[in-house]
């Protein structure tokens, strides 16, 4: 037999038993987030074991900065050839479920994740009576204040009441050291508006009632008055305050190098700041936020990211990407109960949101810094997620901004606030 | 045969246009098929010129991006001409040299050029406040305060720029005939005098195309505002670019976005229009 014959049959032979699994379809899908390189990296080990078990199954990811998240995805979630899975802020969802760019979950994805995460999160994860995400990171704000600018100023506790709080703030205030008593933030939407939030839902006040904008109350004028003192005292400086598109700058720097004293933010942080500070991050504390003259007792806001899956996608994607989804967010993929996403989670710091995940992570969420983070969750109300509450945001945050820098009162502030947003949900929810 | 030229620009120019100018009269999302558009006549406009937060945040925008473009064209023309009459001298040893150095910052990738910058306006650890400091100048808030940030990203912008359009001064240089000079020199006209009289009217087109193009360049702003500022703060930075970015992708509001994009693109026609005029009838006298 020639050479040229031999290799013929050997071909043949070898195609003939190639496993069935090979010729397959095989499903390549792409996974969107914000996440670091570092945390990108943890998610791609998960997709590693994952591809273990399902060999015809590759996911990829890909990551953009926080800032450009919403347009990667409505530039390219309306094509099949979009991201098949993305990360979500739970505020975008009404609107994404109404432009049919992501997928409602299967049955048997919904009825795991209605039982096995709590109702309001899973309620924000929802549109209608339909789950378009599985929930998998919740976030909370409280203060978080620098415990050696504490004791140099002489203050012993944290503030309990906003008289405290503007008392420490002014204590902590030292303007020939460059050194700012409470850390606003501005130029990021979220990180204006949470913290004002927190701070308003703490002084009995919301944002949102039944879908309407309810910013011209007593409790949200004083919380526009408390900013505007903070500002023209000096407790607070918006120079410092600044914020990129990666959700750091100026006001993580402050904060991390000592030059703030307090600051609201949510637990997410834990990470930037600890990569920040190193030794120095056992000085920060959180406490629960100040209540407010019309508050009854502390609460923060609080928001959810879900994983959702593209509409758009062909339906082996959108099957492969449930699929993974939920061993992702299953107690077995994870170590010791707890799910490989909640693994990821922690690494930043980040409160996974699956009750079973909080008991396996119970350890980890006993940390100075993170349990006084989960000690406010049970009160913390959630942001309101209605249609147009993106738009929402940012208008809150330009007022916020203008009041900030002394741009409008504290009067005027609260008076465009409610008449801008009056006219963005109404408009949204025409 | 002029046909698939047509054709081309037809299909590639006039057609997206007159699809947005369409557009910008119907309430549409940019998430919907183009037939789910539904007409609304002049609300769109309205809207952007009105009291409310879409009306506020678009004349905002767009008085922005007239600053910026104006700054940057007003600080990159004399510029220009300025290192263009130092890089031209044929007698100057390293005269090439310089020229490239000065092109390169065109060449540098503005992600780079914002990543660099960003941290050059740092007001903590930034490198220009340690230099003010050594003078005796305190620390200036360059990006994080509303009075400055603006004028922070056109410096940033003229320093990308400008060995661009010193290329481009040069090459008007270049077209002087060097027999005006030496009748100028004879005739005693000093070096000031050989400036305003014969260099300046006669590179009158160079600039007129150079104020066109910094004009162009300058109205699409986006990567520095991305990049370094969101539009902030209290929206100093939103020009129009970023702004249609966020209405229009951001939010799926394609009318709205439409409708913004139809009024850049009219300012720019109506600027660009009007500088042919004042050039045109300088010609004339």
């Amino acid at each position: 037999m020639s050479f040229a014959w031999t290799s013929k049959l050997a071909l043949a032979a070898g195609l003939a038993i190639l496993p069935a699994s090979g010729w397959a379809q095989s499903v390549n899908i792409s996974y969107l987030t914000h996440w670091s390189p570092e945390t990108v990296a943890l998610l791609e080990a998960a997709a590693k074991d994952y591809a273990k078990t399902n060999p015809d199954i590759s996911v990829t990811v890909r990551a953009v900065p926080f800032g450009d998240l919403l347009t990667t995805l409505r530039s390219q979630g309306g094509g099949a050839d979009g991201p098949t899975i993305g990360g979500i802020y739970d505020l975008w969802l009404p609107e994404l479920a109404r432009d049919k760019l992501v997928a409602p979950a299967p049955d048997a994805v919904a009825s795991e994740v209605k039982g096995a995460w709590p109702a309001g999160v899973v309620s924000a994860a929802s549109v209608g009576d339909k789950l378009y995400g599985i929930p998998n990171e919740i976030d909370v704000y409280a203060l978080n204040y620098n415990k050696a600018l504490f004791k140099q100023a002489g203050i012993a506790a944290p503030p309990k009441t906003w008289d405290e709080f503007k008392d420490a703030a002014r204590k902590l205030t030292n303007k020939d050291a460059g050194q700012q008593g409470f850390g606003m933030i501005n130029s990021w939407a979220a990180g204006v508006v949470h913290p004002f939030a927190s701070l308003l839902v703490s002084n009995g006040g919301e944002l949102v009632r039944e879908g309407k904008p309810v910013l011209d109350s007593k409790q949200a004028g004083e919380t526009f008055q408390l900013y505007e003192d903070l500002i023209k005292s000096g407790a607070s400086v918006p120079a410092m305050a600044t914020a990129d598109a990666n959700t750091t700058g100026p006001f993580l720097d402050n904060f991390v190098s000592g030059k703030t004293g307090m600051i609201i933010m949510a637990n997410w942080w834990e990470s930037a700041l600890k990569t920040g500070m190193r030794d120095r991050f056992t000085d920060i504390a959180t406490a629960p936020i100040p209540v407010g003259p019309s508050g009854d007792k502390p609460h923060a806001i609080s928001y959810s990211w879900m994983t959702v899956v593209n509409a758009n996608a062909g339906q082996a994607e959108q099957k492969a990407a449930w699929d993974f989804l939920a061993w992702l967010n299953n107690p077995k993929s994870g170590k010791n109960g707890a799910s490989a996403m909640s693994d990821i989670l922690m690494s930043m710091g980040i409160l996974p949101s699956r009750t079973s995940d909080i008991e396996a992570h119970k350890d980890k969420l006993g940390s100075e810094f993170l349990s006084g983070y989960v000690s406010v969750l049970a009160g913390a109300k959630p942001f309101p997620v209605v249609p147009g509450g993106q738009e929402f945001s940012e208008s809150l945050q330009q007022t916020i901004e203008a009041l900030q820098y002394g741009q409008v009162s504290a009067k005027d502030a609260q008076a465009t606030a409610q008449a801008d947003a009056t006219s963005i949900l109404e408009r949204a929810a025409k | 045969m002029l046909m698939p030229a047509v054709t081309l620009i037809g299909i590639f120019i006039l057609l997206p246009m007159l699809l947005t100018v369409w557009l910008s009269f119907q309430d549409w999302s940019t998430q919907t098929p183009f037939s789910s558009a539904s007409f609304i006549g002049l609300d769109n406009f309205r809207e952007i010129f009105g009291p409310t937060s879409v009306g506020r945040d678009f004349k905002g925008a767009l008085t922005n991006t007239a600053i910026y473009t104006a700054l940057s064209v007003v600080l990159i023309l004399p510029l220009s001409v300025a290192f263009g009459l130092m890089v031209y001298q044929h007698d100057v040893a390293g005269g090439t040299a310089l020229r490239t150095v000065l092109f390169s910052t065109y060449m540098v990738p503005m992600i780079a050029v914002a990543l660099v910058w960003s941290k050059l306006y740092s007001p903590s650890e930034g490198p220009l406040n340690q230099m003010l400091g050594l003078i005796g100048v305190g620390p200036q808030p360059f990006l994080s305060s509303p009075r400055s940030a603006l004028i922070s990203i056109v410096f940033l912008n003229v320093w990308q720029q400008v060995g661009y359009f010193t290329v481009l001064a040069i090459a008007g240089l270049t077209q002087i005939p060097g027999s005006l000079y030496e009748a100028a020199k004879l005739d005693g006209a000093n070096r000031f005098e050989q400036f305003r009289f014969i260099t300046l009217p006669l590179m009158r087109r160079t600039l007129l195309f150079s104020a066109v193009i910094a004009i162009i360049n300058a109205v699409q702003v986006f990567e520095p505002v991305a990049l370094i500022t969101q539009g902030g703060p209290v929206g100093s930075t939103n020009v129009l670019t970023y702004h249609i970015r966020r209405v229009g992708i951001e939010r799926a509001q394609g009318g709205l976005g439409s409708a913004m994009a139809v009024m850049l693109m009219l300012s720019l026609i109506v600027v660009v229009c009007a500088l042919f005029a004042l050039a045109n009838r300088k010609n004339q006298e």
